[in-house]
């Protein structure tokens, strides 16, 4: 890929005269490059880059994919020519890579007016395109299922249409071991999941009810689909259903309540690192609460009863191990009160993810909502109170503020015990009112990384001036790295197992730096 | 202790050593072989701070910058423009290599290699009357290059790679072939008149003739010219190679063609196999090892069988040199019959092996920093300066891994490309861990090897440290100052060239 981009640029600086360099920006801005990461059994295992390099006729394109290691080495190059598409997904599983596509002639197509664009659209064909090829380089299948996509018609400012063209629900891919790929996606028509061998051959393919949102898992020769319904319940309504990638059996359908009937939220939805099955985590959602978080006031009005873990060990209800951890009914008293405040560290916390650990244990992490109260506020309308235009508008604002601080980690052991494991020394925010939504401050994102070869958990917290990595397994954090440290900009992601991707872009002298780092 | 001073000693072991140092001849011995055994025991320097070229070449780079100016050859300004514009870059070219320390005035190295070039030269005299511009360049690739100006680089790896005198005299003269031949400048030529020529001009106008396949047009465009640019290089190599017989005998310098087919191996320094398993070598210094560290944990691609078309290769068309078989078998009616073959001094070998082994290391190359130390206690080099830099390697990956940037530090190569105990030795790099390579500096900072070690070398190993371990160096500021005192302290020293990344 480097090379490839390095010729790129060749092209482009060669000449410097003005015609020629306009013929080299243009056939320059027909270029454009995707990146993806290759996953297998969820890990990932390398990159590629997927390019249009150009028109090759009225109806078609030629593409390049370039192919690199999981350390960043470039290890091959497939070239072919096809109709317009997007890439959507990559998967790979014995030495067959396969990529998932939506073909379209109107896939950012720009027309020179609306009667156009409706003629273009009434002749249209769209599919989705499954992609399989070996190692080889050699196409092994190229198979094609006719879709109806969301179109639509966006206006340029020069008067010229384009035309946009997406999936209700987009391409996932996920490879089943040994044996071949999942594949679902959703049109207008409806959701479909498909089963390919290694071969490409579709062996089978099922309608799937629709839903606001989908995700798939695979686990051994299981797939699996968690669905969120409608609901009032805005957090919940979510379901599992599970299928038999051999022969598309139907598993029991998993809705996500807990015992009383209440409704679940989904923090988490993956593979337990040491059983491979799918283990659900997430919070207990308060139906006296409606459920809804909105502000950060909400989170400290008790939204959520408690915590679970739903691991799904097998097809049947029976197999399922469901553990919930209630706190709304005072038996964690003084450790968490029945509004979910935490002793330790006399804050609220709003749990945005989850992972297990290779012990069993599920860890919930999040940003804890610490109440003050705003004396001055207070002081201000009891002096003011004899004033009564005044002293309202103050109390207004109400007489607590709130801030979100350091990140924090409650863990729930197999048996149901919860145990408050940990704060990470992060970011804070200020104080603000407790009518603002949490939605402008600033949240970090969290993900976890496992290795498998010395059964290790770490966390990433991605805040907004540091990234934080911290050892689950030591309590400790093992670096702080500043996002911005003079003209150097650092960002983390993940890369192969027990390893980050640390990528540096230099302002100054405009490089950019990409490194595969361990732990 | 020197064995004739302990039986001095050990003769005089009834007298009181007061007398012995009274009587004054004795006294002088005694001085002169403690003199002797410390000069024994310490390594020398290899080459000072001031011998790279930023400082020793620094007013040669000005002249050049100032006097090597672009000729008015062309009469159309658009190519004359083009000319200037390919003229100036191969100034500014060699300019920054200079100044980017790329090259190193060793003298030692030097003198012997400007003694090859002065015999070619004296035996040239018409097509040689100037006496080349002679640069060590510091890379590690078998190779030698010529810029034109009069000006030729020869590679310290191609001084390690050679065996013989013979061999560097013909790589020599084949580069000043090609500055006799005016090879470099005729190219330059070329190319500012091709791109200014109306045909490329027209060509790259009618890509956007075609609504289609524009990208694939403007390519063969280009590489139309590479072709042709390439099929010229490979006859230049062939009419450089001839002239460099002619020379070579005309400075009865024998000519072994042979070379080539040794040459055809030059890129195979890191397939070469070691002759030991990685453990040995570490349990040398007691360091402790697991043989899961050389096992690839990884499920990734690399680990996979991928047999893609190799587009990185080039196909034959552009080629810049002819195959090395094909060179053998062209000049091998030229092989000077009975030839006295002058085998490389082991001093200058091994000299420019060490340099070029320090500069992988100060361009955070590691791997192959570490591999080529393997391989030189493989040949039998017992010579306690290989210890130090395995102690600096593992302090320079340590540093880079606390710097999230271990994986750049250890230049992950694909395995196709390397042997198996390079592989092993790169996985080995990668994996092992933090812990253990903290420990891999602590031990190996208290060995006895450093007694050998010139102060200045003694004193880059604390810089090391405490980079690494020293509560000063916990910010930049706290570096930049450590490495400022270094140099202070130890002005000559080669060393100083990694402080200089800690100055700025």
């Amino acid at each position: 890929m480097r090379k490839f981009v390095g010729a790129v640029c060749m092209l482009l600086l060669v000449c410097s005269a003005r015609s020629q360099s306009k013929v080299f920006k243009q056939v320059g801005d027909e270029i454009s490059s995707t990146m993806k990461v290759i996953t297998q059994d969820d890990a990932l295992v390398g990159y590629l880059v997927f390019t249009k390099l150009e028109k090759a006729s009225e109806d078609s394109f030629n593409y390049k994919i370039s192919i690199m290691d999981e350390n960043l080495n470039d290890i091959g190059t497939v070239n072919f020519r096809e109709e317009n598409l997007t890439l959507q997904a990559v998967s790979f599983d014995q030495d067959v890579l396969c990529l998932g596509y939506l073909k379209s002639s109107l896939i950012d197509k720009v027309m020179k007016n609306r009667k156009t664009y409706n003629a273009e659209a009434e002749r249209a064909k769209h599919a989705v395109v499954v992609q399989f090829l070996g190692l080889d380089g050699k196409q092994i299948k190229l198979s094609q299922v006719r879709v109806e996509p969301k179109t639509e018609m966006w206006g340029n400012l020069d008067g010229t249409k384009e035309s946009h063209v997406s999936l209700k629900e987009p391409i996932q891919l996920k490879n089943i071991p040994q044996r071949g790929f999942a594949c679902f996606y959703g049109d207008e028509n409806g959701n479909k999941l498909l089963a390919y061998n290694l071969s490409g051959e579709q062996m089978w393919k099922k309608n799937i009810s629709s839903a606001k949102g989908f995700a798939m898992l695979t686990s051994g020769t299981n797939i699996y689909l968690l669905s969120k319904q409608q609901t009032d319940m805005i957090e919940g309504g979510y379901q599992v259903n599970g299928y038999g990638f051999a022969d598309s059996v139907t598993f029991d359908k998993c809705p996500l309540r807990d015992k009383q009937g209440n409704q679940l939220k989904v923090l988490s939805f993956t593979n337990d690192p040491v059983t491979g099955n799918p283990v659900i985590t997430g919070n207990i959602i308060n139906a006296d609460r409606a459920g809804k978080v909105v502000t950060i006031r909400n989170v400290t009005q008790g939204p959520y009863s408690g915590v679970y873990t739903i691991a799904l060990n097998g097809p049947k209800k029976a197999d399922w191990e469901q553990t919930f951890t209630y706190w709304n009914d005072g038996s964690l008293e003084p450790a968490i009160s029945e509004r979910g405040r935490y002793t330790d560290n006399n804050a609220y916390c709003r749990f945005s993810s989850a992972f297990r650990d290779f012990q069993g244990n599920t860890y919930f992490v999040g940003t804890p909502v610490t109440k003050r109260i705003k004396w001055g506020s207070i002081a201000s309308s009891v002096i003011l109170a004899p004033m009564v235009f005044v002293s309202p508008f103050i109390l207004a604002s109400g007489v607590e503020k709130f801030k979100l601080e350091n990140a924090m980690l409650l863990k729930q052991n197999n048996k149901g015990a919860l145990s408050f494991d940990n704060t990470i020394p992060c970011n804070s925010t200020k104080f603000a009112v407790g009518r603002v939504p949490l939605s402008e401050l600033y949240s970090k994102s969290f993900y976890n990384i496992n290795n498998a070869a010395n059964k290790s958990n770490f966390l990433i917290v991605d805040d907004e001036k540091d990234i934080v990595i911290y050892n689950v397994n030591n309590k400790k954090v093992v670096r702080t790295v500043p996002h911005q440290a003079g003209k150097v900009s650092t960002n983390i992601f993940p890369a192969k197992e027990g390893y980050v991707m640390v990528q540096e872009y230099n302002k100054r002298d405009k490089y950019m730096k990409l490194s595969i780092e361990a732990l | 202790m020197h064995p004739l001073i302990l039986k001095v000693f050990m003769n005089c072991s009834s007298q009181n050593l007061r007398s012995i140092l009274l009587r004054p001849t004795l006294f002088l011995i005694v001085l002169l072989l403690v003199s002797f055994t410390k000069a024994q025991a310490q390594s020398k320097e290899l080459y000072s701070y001031q011998d790279l070229s930023h400082i020793y070449y620094s007013k040669q780079k000005d002249s050049l910058q100032k006097n090597w100016t672009c000729p008015q050859v062309y009469q159309n300004k658009e190519t004359q423009k083009k000319y200037k514009e390919f003229w100036d870059s191969r100034t500014d070219f060699i300019t920054n290599a200079i100044m980017g320390k790329n090259f190193v005035h060793d003298k030692e190295v030097y003198d012997y290699v400007n003694s090859i070039i002065a015999q070619i030269v004296t035996g040239n005299k018409k097509q040689l009357p100037i006496q080349p511009m002679l640069l060590i360049d510091r890379s590690s690739s078998v190779n030698a290059y010529a810029i034109g100006g009069n000006i030729i680089a020869v590679n310290l790896g191609l001084l390690s790679f050679a065996d013989t005198r013979e061999e560097i005299a013909f790589a020599i003269a084949h580069e000043l072939s090609h500055n006799i031949l005016n090879h470099a400048d005729n190219a330059i030529k070329e190319k500012a008149e091709w791109l200014t020529s109306d045909a490329y001009k027209q060509s790259v106008n009618a890509v956007l003739d075609s609504k289609y396949e524009r990208y694939s047009r403007l390519k063969k465009v280009l590489e139309g010219y590479s072709f042709n640019r390439s099929k010229h290089q490979r006859y230049h190599e062939s009419d450089a190679d001839s002239l460099a017989v002619v020379l070579l005998k005309n400075s009865n310098i024998a000519f072994n063609p042979s070379f080539f087919l040794k040459l055809d191996s030059a890129d195979m320094q890191y397939k070469q196999p070691l002759q030991n398993p990685l453990k040995k070598y570490l349990a040398a210094y007691n360091l402790p090892f697991d043989d899961v560290w050389a096992q690839k944990r990884t499920r990734g691609l690399s680990t996979h069988n991928y047999s893609f078309k190799d587009t990185t290769v080039m196909a034959d068309s552009l080629k810049t040199h002819p195959d090395c078989i094909v060179r053998y078998k062209a000049l091998l009616s030229e092989a000077t019959p009975n030839a006295m073959i002058t085998p490389l001094p082991t001093a200058i070998k091994e000299k420019a092996t060490k340099m070029l082994i320090w500069n992988l290391f100060d361009n955070q190359d590691l791997t192959a920093c570490l591999y080529r130390v393997l391989q030189q206690k493989d040949k039998g080099a017992t010579d306690e300066w290989y210890d130090m830099m395995t102690y600096t390697i593992f302090s320079g990956l340590y540093y880079s891994d606390k710097q999230l940037s271990r994986f750049n530090a250890i230049s992950i190569m694909p395995k196709e490309e390397i042997s198996k105990d390079y592989y092993a030795l790169q996985t080995m790099l990668e994996q092992m861990p933090r812990e253990t390579l903290e420990q891999y500096c602590k031990d190996l900072n208290g060995k006895s090897f450093w007694q050998s070690q010139t102060a200045d070398a003694r004193a880059f190993k604390s810089l090391l440290y405490t980079l690494n371990f020293g509560n000063e160096a916990e910010d930049d500021k706290g570096k930049g100052a450590i490495a400022k005192l270094f140099t202070a302290n130890n002005i000559n020293s080669m060393y100083c060239e990694f402080a200089d990344h800690f100055k700025k």
